[in-house]
């Protein structure tokens, strides 16, 4: 792992969870960024740069999901993501 | 939009079966309604709510009624016909025009065409033709395809591959509908007719290449006349902010009808046509019922939301 890695815990509280459209959101905002990205829950670990993971890591409404973001522009990327969980990803 | 009766003889010469039997110097009147009327009632002398815009039909009622009346009668009824300025009369049945009919066309400058059909017949071919004539037309840049029964329009800036990729679906054996300028019109059924335009049909033209006409190259099963618009794919240099999951469809709005559109990166290594013709398969399976973004989605939703149990 690089350096500098930021960890953070964020939790889901959108009414349906990390259906499609969050999946969406979170995917198109790590893809912008050079960094690696990856998202954990329950020991299941994908990267948040992949639609298909996303939506098989069950992030259920009210779960705790972890954030790893390791490279140059680490906290960038992680300012974005906390945005959208903390903005219930601009659904209910 | 009014067309000419003139232009209803151009086009409908050969399929309705019409010659101008008087008022040729007058065509350039305008039917200003797609309908027909046939004068019955008018030949009565009745012309409340006479339809006097719409082209007027003489069928075998309407002879057979100026039969029975005597001759000053005829003329009489006939004058006050022609005096409402209808702008033209079909005899049909390849009906003989009386003297009167002639002599009357060219005092109130009426054009008389005849058609060999008869009248029912004539009025359904009419019908549908001067809808064609009269629906909303435009030409629109894109290249259009027929893939397994789908229509596909493909979009974007010139020099991002729209011909490339039509010549790489051809290849796999889909029709090439015109390249580059697609001339549509909406159909009654509130749809987009595509074809190309007279001079340039099924000619096409490669970067590097030129003009090559494609019927010679890949035969005539690599050509359609035509094909209903059902999905519009803009092609674009990649932005990062494409559509991941299928899930919030989009769609564009063309001589007022709403078609699906997908705006499809183009980067260089990727298939278009194979994308392409996934993208038309997907819209295919889409019209009938089966949404597999949507379909997913739900039940990811469902998982979440009811389930919250985990495997292992």
């Amino acid at each position: 792992m690089a350096d500098n890695t930021i960890v953070k815990k964020f939790k889901v509280e959108n009414q349906y969870g990390i259906h499609a459209r969050p999946a969406a959101l979170l995917v198109k905002a790590a893809g912008k960024y050079a960094c690696e990205i990856f998202i954990e829950k329950d020991g299941n670990k994908v990267s948040c740069k992949s639609i298909m993971g996303l939506m098989t890591i069950e992030g259920y409404p009210g779960s705790i999901m972890e954030v790893s973001a390791s490279g140059s522009d680490a906290s960038d990327a992680m300012a974005e993501i906390e945005e959208l969980f903390v903005n219930k990803f601009y659904e209910d | 939009m009014a067309i000419t009766v003139r232009r209803l003889l151009e086009e409908g010469a050969d399929q309705l079966a019409l010659t101008v039997v008087a008022g040729e110097n007058y065509l350039d009147r305008k039917l200003q309604e797609t309908a027909m009327n046939r004068p019955g009632l008018a030949l009565t002398g009745f012309f409340q709510y006479f339809a006097n815009q719409r082209l007027q039909i003489f069928g075998l009622a309407e002879f057979t009624y100026l039969k029975s009346l005597s001759h000053s009668e005829k003329l009489e009824r006939l004058k006050g016909l022609f005096e409402q300025q209808i702008p033209g009369i079909v005899i049909t049945r390849n009906r003989k025009a009386s003297d009167d009919i002639l002599k009357l066309a060219e005092e109130y400058k009426v054009p008389v065409l005849r058609s060999a059909m008869v009248t029912m017949n004539f009025v359904n071919e009419c019908t549908v033709l001067l809808e064609k004539l009269t629906a909303p037309y435009m030409r629109i840049q894109g290249t259009t395809m027929e893939i397994m029964g789908i229509g596909v329009l493909l979009r974007g800036d010139p020099g991002i591959g729209k011909s490339e990729t039509a010549l790489a679906l051809i290849e796999r054996g889909y029709s090439l509908v015109s390249d580059d300028v697609t001339e549509i019109r909406q159909t009654s059924r509130g749809r987009i007719m595509c074809w190309a335009s007279e001079v340039t049909r099924y000619h096409m033209e490669i970067r590097g290449l030129g003009i090559i006409h494609v019927p010679s190259l890949f035969g005539v099963a690599a050509i359609r006349r035509r094909t209903e618009l059902d999905l519009v794919i803009d092609l674009k240099h990649p932005t990062g902010n494409e559509d991941r999951t299928g899930v919030q469809p989009e769609s564009v709005v063309i001589l007022g009808c709403e078609v699906p559109c997908i705006t499809l990166p183009v980067g260089s290594g990727r298939d278009m046509a194979n994308i392409v013709e996934v993208a038309a398969l997907n819209q295919k399976l889409k019209e009938l019922g089966h949404d597999a973004a949507k379909e997913l989605d739900d039940k990811i939703i469902n998982r979440l939301t009811n389930g919250r149990v985990r495997n292992g």
